[in-house]
Order: structure tokens, then C-alpha cells, then sequence
């Protein structure tokens, strides 16, 4: 084990390198470019490859064109060329092509403020592309040294799914230092807790079977195997088809395939003073959940009984942690409250769900235990000039 | 069955699907001619294409591998895909105008710019067919469209004096050469040339769509009529009449000039390693 002081630009790149990925093409964009600096020093001397696209589409379509030649490949970004993936990430869903995309959340709409951290694309990387008929895996790491383990874990959820990741983060994740330890060899890797799957071959001729199995190999071109993909529905053997029955597998499978493994990667959440059924649970996930554990921490040395949930699975989402009738509060990096909604509709009408957001900062430790206070007392929460404090 | 059909394309998917009197086929087949003077066999090829009615149509007709990317990103997926596969497969890729001219230029350039080892056939067939026949970035000045009801009038890659082969030129294509289907033997020739060359190769072909291009122009879908028509436009480089809309022949070879892209960065990967084991 080797230990550094070093961003989670650092660690992501030593992650996906651990990984199995030798390939990475990227667009300089705020505060992910030192992920693809990283890159360009580390790839080439592992015998991989780096490349600049010409822009975000570009880039993430290269990854698309090196992952169908047999590469791991990887992009990272951040909101604004996030929203240029919508065209290839559909098409690798589609065409169940394994990637990984990393998304470094800073504040929006559009450029926003470029070098400060955001959570506006919680229901973007769900629906990252037009057209429905499919489910996306996005995970969200709250440290650098997480953010490590969650791209190795993408990797390995990639490959075994056949499909495009997002690894969610932020930008205190991604440009923050943190002591940092990267495993030196497989049996360090193994106490980390580190899985790797290693790129396998269809050979077809059914490359797209009707099932909702998983561990089934990508389709790889240049091995004379007669695979094909394309933008269209397939048939099993990858023919373009427009027929609704052929539709409907190839839509039950790309939804299914997830849904119906998600113990593959549900249990990663966190919970904290959660064990003696807490009178407030604070839901959030990324940077702001370190200040909610710290906030809960505080708030239960002064007696209050709050819990923290922390969700690294965010989609699908797990409805399983909001079965019980609560009081809950969702802390988000934005004003309009996104994961929220969701919280809303898992935890059903019983539940009482409440709302704080801010944008660029994070909340102070105070502010939220003000706000635990007013919420288990009943109290209306009120912030000044925001109407927003309460959802 | 023919008998290149036989040993390049799948039964499943030929005939394609084109419309009666569609001039796409002949682009095909000069496309399978030439890669069968080469000696090429199936696993030799990697055969990608694109949205509209040259990739729809062309698209899982090689018995080889083969993909149909996003509309006019076929340019990056291949360049990812070329830095992947040896450098003795080919990838060649039969796309439309609207893909490679429209949507797809940005990409383009880049394939261009880097000297990717790529064949390229832009199957032109004036304008955005397969959606019904709207006007595109290679449609003649004045025709008749579903959305040029009066004639098109706004300018285009090739009016004006322009010409979007000197865009490619100078972003750094190797081959480049112009045809209309009917020049038969002379686009097999050029297509072999551009398969040749370890880099940029693009093929343009203009080719007759009597369906929506010669309905709406012509006023006539009979396939004569617009065979003779884009004919009569076409000459061979240096023999261009006043009329002439596309002189064909080899606009540009400068095959094996440049150093290919997935060359050199497979040269310099190689450079870096050396320089940190030393």
C-alpha cells in the first residue's frame, strides 16, 4: 500500500488504472481536466492510450469505438459536457457497450460557476439519453479515497452488466486532497475490497439474448465473430428491426438486466446512528453527507435522535432504505431539490420529507442542527428571501 | 445471388430494403468490387455506417463485423475503434451526405486531421432522402426539395465556387476522390486507391434518388430520367462544361504521406515506455 496526499482526480485515475483501463478520452472542462491530465501521464506508461476529443460527444463516442475494440475505456467530465454524452451514452446503452463515465458535478445551469461543487445532475445521469426503455447504474463516492473504489467497482459493474456507469461526483471530490492509499498488488486490492472483471469476447451468434441475464460478454469487433451493432432495435443476432415485439425484449432486457441485480451493488450505502429507529433520518449523498454525519454526530451528543443514510447506489434508486414511515431530510447541493423527489415518492404519503439545499458551499454543521431541532419539533423551516427551505 | 454478394454480404440482407430504382446499390457493389480486387477477405474488413438511407441500407450487409454509430459520429467511434484493431484490418465506412457533411463535419475534420486509417464512401444522394427529401450541405443550387419549395438558395459546401474535398484537403485527407455511380469501372478504381492508402481516404459518389430527390426536382420518379440527369452534370476532372456540378475523378492523392494517427500514437506510447524503463 502505498499512501499519498493527493486529489480525487489522482485517485480515480489510479482506480480506473487498477481497473483494467487503458484507454481514456477526454475534454478539458472544470474540475475534471486534471483526471484527464492524469491520464495522459499515467496511460502511456501502462501501455494505454489518451486522447483528446474534439468535444464531449466526441470523446465518449472514441471511448465507445476503443471499449467495441476490446479497451476498458473511461471519459470524465462535468455537467456542462455531461449533457453532450446524451447522444453515444443511448447508443452504449443500446448497443450494451461496458464504460465508465465520470461526472464531477460543479453549480449550474450551463458553465455556472466552474470551481465550486454542485449536485445538478442526480436525475440527468439517471436519464442521460433520449428515448426511455432503459435502466442506468450511477454511483456517487464522498471521498477521494472512495472515489477510488467506486470507479474500480464501475469497472467491474460495467463489464458484468454490458453498459455505461456514472461515477457522481463533486467538485470537492475531485479537486479536494485527502490522504489517499493505492494498493500495490492483487492481495491489497483484495483487502480494499477491490473486484475486477476482465474483458471477455462474445462470439456470438446471439449477441443481444432476450433475457435479463447478466455476465454475458460484450460484443467486440475485429474478431470475425459477425457481430454487429447499431443505433437500431436488434434482433438477437443484431439486425435492425422495426418490430414492437423485438423492441419490447430488447427494452425488457436493457431495464431488467439491472433491476433484477441490483444485489450486485445495492448494499452500498452507509448508515450511521441508524440502529435504535432515529425520530429524523438525513438522506443525502456525495461532499454534503461528511458535514450531515458530522451535524448528526453533534446533534445526538445534544440529545437529539437523528440518523444519517448516505446513498452511494443512487439508480437505481433504493427504495428499500425509505420503506418505513419517518420523518426524513434530503441535503442537496442545489436549490431546487432533485433527490428529494425521489425520497418523496420511495418514503410514500405517511412519511414527512423535508427539504434543504444550497449551491457552491457546503451547509455548516449549525445550520443543519438548527434545522434538525425545528423539523422534530415541528416547527416551519424558513431561510431568509429562499422559499426553498421547505419542500 | 451475385456471386461478390455471395462471398462478402449476408443473404438476410440483400437485397436492402432501398427503394425501386435507388442508385445506392451500384455504390455497394463498386464498394465490394474493389475491396475483392484487393484481395481482401471477410475478416479483413470492419464495416461501419450511419443513420439515413446509405447506413440503413448498407448497415449488417457485410458477413464480417460490422456497426451503424450515432447520426455523424461515426468518425470518432472508428478512430476509437481504429486505435483498437490492428493496423491490417480495414475499417471502411459507407455514409450518407447529411452525415458526413451536416451532423458529422466536426468529425470528420478530426478524422482527416489526424490522418485515421479510414475509407470513407459518402454516398450522396443530394439532400436528406430517407426522411422524405429535404435540402442538405451538397444539394445543387436551386433544386427543388420537401423543404426547398422554391428552390434552394442558401449556400451550401458546394456552391459558390466551394468545395468540401478542399475543406478535407487541408484538414489533412490523404485520398480524396469524386464520382457519380454511373462512372462504373472509374469508382472501383478509387475506391481501391483510397482502401490503399494508410490514412484518410474519402470517397465521394453522387448517386440517383428517384424517390424523393428526382420526384421533387424532376417531377418524375422514373429512374432514367435523374440517371441521365446527374450524367449530364457530372464530367471528368479537367473536361467540366459550364453546367458541370461534380467533376469526377481523383481530387487529391497524397496516399502514404503522412503518418497515419493510430501509428503514431501506438510510435509514441511505445517512445514514452522506452524513455521510462531507460
Amino acid at each position: 500500500m502505498k499512501r499519498y496526499l493527493e486529489t480525487g482526480n489522482f485517485a480515480i485515475t489510479e482506480g480506473a488504472i487498477l481497473a483494467g483501463c487503458r484507454f481514456f478520452a477526454g475534454y478539458p472542462i472544470t474540475p475534471a481536466t486534471e483526471i484527464a491530465e492524469a491520464m495522459s501521464r499515467r496511460l502511456p506508461q501502462v501501455g494505454g492510450i489518451y486522447l483528446q476529443g474534439e468535444d464531449e460527444c466526441a470523446a465518449l463516442h472514441l471511448c465507445i469505438g476503443a471499449s467495441l475494440g476490446g479497451y476498458k475505456a473511461m471519459t470524465a467530465t462535468s455537467g456542462p459536457g455531461y449533457i453532450l454524452y446524451a447522444d453515444p451514452y443511448g447508443w452504449a446503452i443500446g448497443c450494451e457497450i461496458p464504460l465508465v463515465i465520470l461526472n464531477s458535478g460543479r453549480v449550474g445551469p450551463v458553465s455556472g460557476i466552474t470551481g465550486a461543487p454542485g449536485q445538478g445532475e442526480f436525475y440527468l445521469t439517471r436519464y442521460p439519453t433520449q428515448g426511455g426503455n432503459y435502466e442506468t447504474i450511477v454511483l456517487a463516492p464522498n471521498s477521494a479515497q472512495e472515489a477510488m473504489a467506486i470507479t474500480v467497482e464501475a469497472f467491474y459493474l460495467a463489464e458484468r452488466f454490458r453498459t455505461p456507469v456514472t461515477v457522481l461526483a463533486d467538485q470537492l471530490i475531485t479537486d479536494g486532497f485527502e490522504d489517499i492509499s493505492v494498493p500495490e498488488n492483487e492481495d491489497e486490492m483484495k483487502e480494499m475490497g477491490f473486484r475486477i472483471w476482465p474483458r471477455k469476447i462474445n462470439r456470438g451468434p446471439n449477441f443481444y439474448p432476450p433475457t435479463d441475464e447478466i455476465d454475458i460478454p460484450p460484443v467486440v469487433l475485429g474478431h470475425n465473430t459477425g457481430a454487429l451493432c447499431s443505433d437500431w432495435t436488434p434482433t438477437e443476432e443484431g439486425y435492425d428491426i422495426e418490430e414492437v415485439e423485438a423492441h419490447h425484449k430488447h427494452a425488457h432486457r436493457l431495464i431488467y438486466k439491472i433491476r433484477n441485480h441490483r444485489d450486485l451493488f445495492n448494499h452500498l450505502y452507509e448508515k450511521k446512528f441508524m440502529d435504535d429507529d432515529p425520530d429524523l433520518i438525513v438522506v443525502s449523498y456525495g461532499t454534503p453527507s461528511r458535514v450531515v454525519n458530522t451535524a448528526v454526530a453533534k446533534a445526538r451528543q445534544e440529545g437529539l435522535k437523528v440518523g444519517a443514510l448516505r446513498l452511494i447506489n443512487l439508480w437505481p434508486f433504493p427504495d428499500e432504505h425509505f420503506q418505513k414511515r419517518n420523518k426524513y431530510l434530503v441535503v442537496e447541493l442545489n436549490w431546487d431539490g432533485q433527490l428529494v423527489r425521489e425520497v418523496q415518492r420511495a418514503a410514500g404519503k405517511d412519511s414527512e420529507v423535508h427539504f434543504t439545499g444550497c449551491c457552491g458551499e457546503l451547509p455548516t454543521v449549525n445550520d443543519l442542527i438548527e434545522i434538525f431541532q425545528k423539523i422534530l419539533k415541528g416547527q416551519p423551516l424558513a431561510r431568509k428571501g429562499w422559499q426553498l427551505e421547505e419542500w | 445471388m451475385d456471386y461478390l454478394a455471395k462471398k462478402y454480404l449476408r443473404p438476410r440482407k440483400i437485397p436492402s430494403t432501398a427503394c425501386s430504382g435507388c442508385g445506392l446499390g451500384i455504390n455497394h457493389k463498386a464498394t465490394v468490387q474493389a475491396i475483392y480486387e484487393l484481395g481482401l477477405e471477410v475478416e479483413d474488413v470492419v464495416w461501419g455506417t450511419s443513420i439515413g438511407c446509405a447506413g440503413r441500407q448498407t448497415f449488417g450487409t457485410w458477413k464480417g463485423d460490422g456497426f451503424a454509430g450515432t447520426h455523424g459520429r461515426v468518425y470518432a467511434i472508428a478512430r476509437g475503434l481504429r486505435l483498437a484493431l490492428p493496423p491490417e484490418k480495414k475499417i471502411i465506412l459507407t455514409v450518407g451526405d447529411g452525415d458526413a457533411f451536416g451532423i458529422g463535419l466536426l468529425h470528420l475534420i478530426h478524422a482527416a486531421r489526424c490522418n485515421a486509417d479510414l475509407t470513407v464512401i459518402v454516398n450522396d444522394n443530394l439532400g436528406y432522402m430517407s426522411t422524405g427529401g429535404q435540402y442538405g450541405w451538397t444539394t445543387p443550387y436551386g433544386s427543388k426539395t420537401d423543404s426547398s419549395p422554391y428552390g434552394m438558395f442558401e449556400q451550401n459546401l458546394m456552391s459558390e465556387g466551394m468545395d468540401v474535398l478542399n475543406i478535407l484537403r487541408y484538414a489533412g485527407a490523404t485520398f480524396l476522390a469524386r464520382h457519380v455511380s454511373m462512372d462504373g469501372y472509374r469508382v472501383v478504381e478509387s475506391i481501391k486507391k483510397g482502401i490503399q492508402n494508410r490514412g484518410f481516404s474519402l470517397i465521394h459518389i453522387v448517386y440517383p434518388c428517384p424517390t424523393n430527390f428526382g420526384s421533387r426536382e424532376l417531377g418524375t420518379r422514373s429512374p432514367l430520367k435523374i440517371y441521365k440527369w446527374i450524367e449530364s452534370k457530372a464530367a471528368p476532372l479537367g473536361e467540366e462544361k459550364e453546367d458541370t456540378l461534380w467533376a469526377t475523378g481523383i481530387y487529391y492523392d497524397a496516399s502514404n504521406s503522412r503518418p497515419e494517427f493510430s501509428e503514431t500514437i501506438r510510435k509514441n506510447i511505445e517512445r514514452i515506455r522506452r524513455s521510462i524503463a531507460a
